[in-house]
């Protein structure tokens, strides 16, 4: 395991409860070295990716894609295409009702270097829209061509104009398959494709969506998805963690740079241990809020509420830090100290106040939308309007910034709203694909 | 491996800094052992818990009968020939403001009981003499523990039982104290000696409410309430209280600290713990552990430290 990045672990929590409390909160930050800032590597450089790499790339070729999108359909695959490495192994599929090869021509995938790159740019000049949707059909297809790449970080991008013309069931049933084969980044272009859709492939296969509204922005897009996907230097990453005996894993959730609740995705790896995929990692750092629910104990008690590490998902391969020539666990200790001293007790960490407020925020996007989707005014006003004062009381002016689109903001910070009439598709879409977005916190005020 | 973990005892290797278990930090738990104290001699028992809230157990007890001594987590038990004559324990709480608290009950816990089951010194000495003398032994005791110069010296309450019973159908009881840790009779309602409290607490409110300054309720609620009048330590001779008890009918003795007490004040209601206990015959440490068990679901803002000695008389046939 010399190759192995440098993974740090760091814990933002108040490990001081009061007599008889029980609830344990923590943000865990996970960063990978690598950039200038980090600097963890021996010799200071960002890891060097691997050439095992596999990247697919899936289009939708149904008739609705006529026209202008499949035209920038094309030029975004292309610009794709052009961000491989030499040495990664790669395909380009043509979604329909079916899925089938655009590029190589025969069964499998090419490895990239000019010729194959310039070669399979050429075929996608040729990709034409005519069929329907069948979304799970695609990713049963993907799923087959990554099972043949076992160890190798695989990725999808998949790119979608329209809803899924699958049954719900089938869809489903597909998707599960495809669970911890490859990461999947989605994107929708134009306004006729679900949210939700795309949200539940992003969010099962650990990857981003968003919403693609003009299709001209679609090549520059795909090309900075590319670019971070060759980032990627190691696959299957997973979370573990330890709790003490009696204890309830209340939720473990990524809260930066998205929010994705990862509470259902536990496998146990022994006893009072679980382990939480968390996908491809390269030089980057992602905030976990983890909350456990401990046994109550008396003042004075102090214990360990949780332990992280990192492990290669499905193996007990523990992931390390190497600094100059010590090798240490990348590991984070969450603790709980009894005390009565309520100076201590009462306090709230700010990551973890920072954190729960993000994860509402999110939270009262999704419901305000769908309140506002069901006809059910009051309800979305509230809920939006409780977005943009927790928008506002973090300085997440981005997501301030959507929600704009959506409201006329009276008060911010009191949260008063009026819901806008004539508001367009995009902005709704934009501000749902997004309401995930967080906003770090960095240090003590 | 380790020592087993000391809150759940699961195995431990010996770097662990928690238990793999619980959680528990080892490196605070292994610094102290008295969390939960209980000692079991069959005749007599005791429990001592550290309580809900403070951070150690600065309480102590040592119990014994004629054959067998007890202290802290040390039982000896060894097999008595005979029924003994004589049963002793002593139950001390550190006052929590000095320095090494829990090191002064301790000490005066074990030197008092030293001298009140002596079978070498002067064994005809009448019981109240020797009960002075265990008193008097523990204040030297804990005047010789080292105190760092500026802070306050170790100190710590006494409560003391010698039960003789040389003539096994009519025991006699001595009871020692000082500072506020109580000694209760204990017997079931209409019994022949009824259950009422023996000593009389050295104490701030005790004071107040006998010169008739101020009443139990205004009294407690002082922030003076716990503050104690005599103590064992450096600063001077104590003067301990002492009775002498004769009991008419069959019930129990309780030592007990005011982690206890503070929650169940009066006699019949310790007694309506206690006396149903031992009557089931489930024995002493059952009775003490039941009257713990009254302060730890009451808040156990304090140590708790209970003793619990069934006493038999036979009735006058």
């Amino acid at each position: 395991m010399t190759d192995t990045p440098g993974f740090t672990v760091d814990v933002d929590q108040n490990s001081y409860l009061p007599a008889g409390g029980s609830q344990v909160d923590a943000i865990v930050t996970v960063t990978m070295a690598g950039g200038p800032e980090a600097g963890a590597a021996a010799d200071g450089a960002a890891p060097t990716p691997t050439g095992d790499g596999l990247e697919m790339i899936i289009v939708d070729c149904s008739t609705s894609m006529s026209g202008d999108k499949i035209m920038s359909a094309r030029r975004a695959t292309a610009a794709a295409i052009a961000e491989l490495r030499d040495g990664v192994s790669f395909t380009v599929i043509a979604g329909t009702q079916h899925a089938a090869l655009v590029y190589p021509p025969f069964v499998g995938t090419a490895t990239a270097d000019a010729g194959t790159r310039a070669e399979a740019t050429a075929q996608v000049a040729r990709l034409a829209a005519n069929g329907a949707t069948g979304i799970g059909a695609w990713l049963t297809f993907a799923g087959r061509i990554a099972d043949q790449h076992p160890g190798a970080i695989k990725h999808a991008i998949l790119l979608t104009d329209g809803q899924n013309g699958e049954h719900p069931s089938q869809f489903a049933a597909a998707l599960d398959a495809c669970l911890g084969k490859f990461t999947c980044d989605c994107r929708g272009v134009g306004t006729d494709w679900r949210v939700d859709e795309l949200r539940a492939i992003s969010s099962a296969l650990l990857g981003t969506v968003d919403i693609v509204a003009n299709p001209s922005d679609l090549a520059a897009d795909f090309r900075a998805i590319m670019g971070t996907a060759m980032g990627k230097v190691l696959a299957d990453v997973a979370l573990r963690l330890w709790t003490p005996r009696g204890a309830t894993v209340r939720f473990v959730k990524q809260v930066a740079p998205t929010v994705a609740d990862l509470t259902a995705r536990r496998t146990e790896s022994g006893t009072q241990r679980g382990d939480y995929p968390l996908g491809s990692w390269g030089a980057e750092s992602r905030d976990y809020h983890i909350e456990v629910q401990v046994t109550p104990g008396v003042v004075g008690d102090e214990i360990l509420a949780g332990r992280v590490s990192l492990v290669r998902a499905s193996s007990d391969t523990v992931l390390t830090n190497t600094v100059l020539t010590n090798t240490v666990l990348a590991q984070g200790l969450i603790r709980a100290i009894w005390t009565d001293d309520t100076a201590l007790s009462t306090r709230i960490s700010r990551g973890v106040a920072h954190y729960t407020g993000q994860a509402e925020l999110a939270e009262a996007i999704q419901d305000g939308l769908a309140a506002r989707k069901a006809g059910d005014g009051p309800t979305a006003t509230a809920r939006l309007g409780r977005a943009v004062a927790l928008a506002a009381a973090s300085g997440n002016e981005g997501t301030a910034r959507l929600l704009e689109r959506v409201v006329d903001v009276i008060d911010a910070p009191s949260g008063t709203v009026r819901l806008r009439a004539g508001v367009t598709a995009a902005d709704e879409m934009t501000l749902d694909t997004r309401s995930t977005k967080t906003i770090r916190v960095r240090g003590e005020s | 491996v380790g020592e087993p973990c000391p809150h759940c005892a699961a195995p431990t290797g010996t770097t662990d800094q928690f238990c793999e278990g619980c959680g528990v930090d080892l490196r605070v738990r292994r610094r102290d052992r008295t969390d939960r104290v209980e000692i079991d001699l069959g005749a007599l028992a005791g429990v001592s818990d550290r309580g809900r809230v403070h951070v150690r157990n600065e309480d102590a007890m040592a119990l014994g009968h004629g054959t067998a001594v007890g202290h802290e987590t040390a039982v000896g038990q060894r097999t008595a020939g005979r029924s003994a004559a004589r049963l002793a324990a002593v139950v001390c709480d550190g006052v929590s403001t000095v320095h090494s608290p829990e090191l002064a009950s301790r000490a005066a816990a074990e030197s008092a009981l030293d001298v009140l089951l002596s079978a070498r010194s002067a064994p005809d000495r009448p019981a109240e003499h020797r009960t002075r003398d265990a008193v008097a032994a523990a204040a030297r005791a804990v005047a010789a523990l080292p105190a760092p110069s500026g802070r306050d010296a170790p100190s710590c309450t006494l409560v003391s039982a010698l039960v003789d019973r040389s003539d096994p159908d009519l025991p006699e009881i001595t009871v020692a104290w000082v500072g506020d840790s109580r000694a209760y009779w204990l017997a079931g309602a209409g019994a022949a000696e009824p259950a009422r409290l023996l000593t009389a607490d050295h104490s701030w409110v005790a004071e107040m409410v006998a010169a008739g300054v101020l009443d139990v309720a205004t009294a407690m609620a002082d922030v003076r309430a716990h503050a104690i009048t005599q103590w064992l330590g450096a600063d001077g001779e104590p003067e301990p209280g002492v009775v002498t008890l004769r009991p008419a009918g069959s019930g129990a003795l309780l030592l007990c600290s005011d982690g206890l007490w503070n929650y169940l004040p009066d006699a019949d209601g310790l007694a309506a713990v206690a006396v149903p206990t031992i009557e089931r015959g489930t024995g002493a440490l059952d009775a003490a552990a039941a009257l713990t068990a009254v302060a730890l679901a009451g808040g156990g803002r304090d140590n708790i430290t209970a003793v619990v000695i069934p006493i038999t008389v036979r009735s006058p046939s």
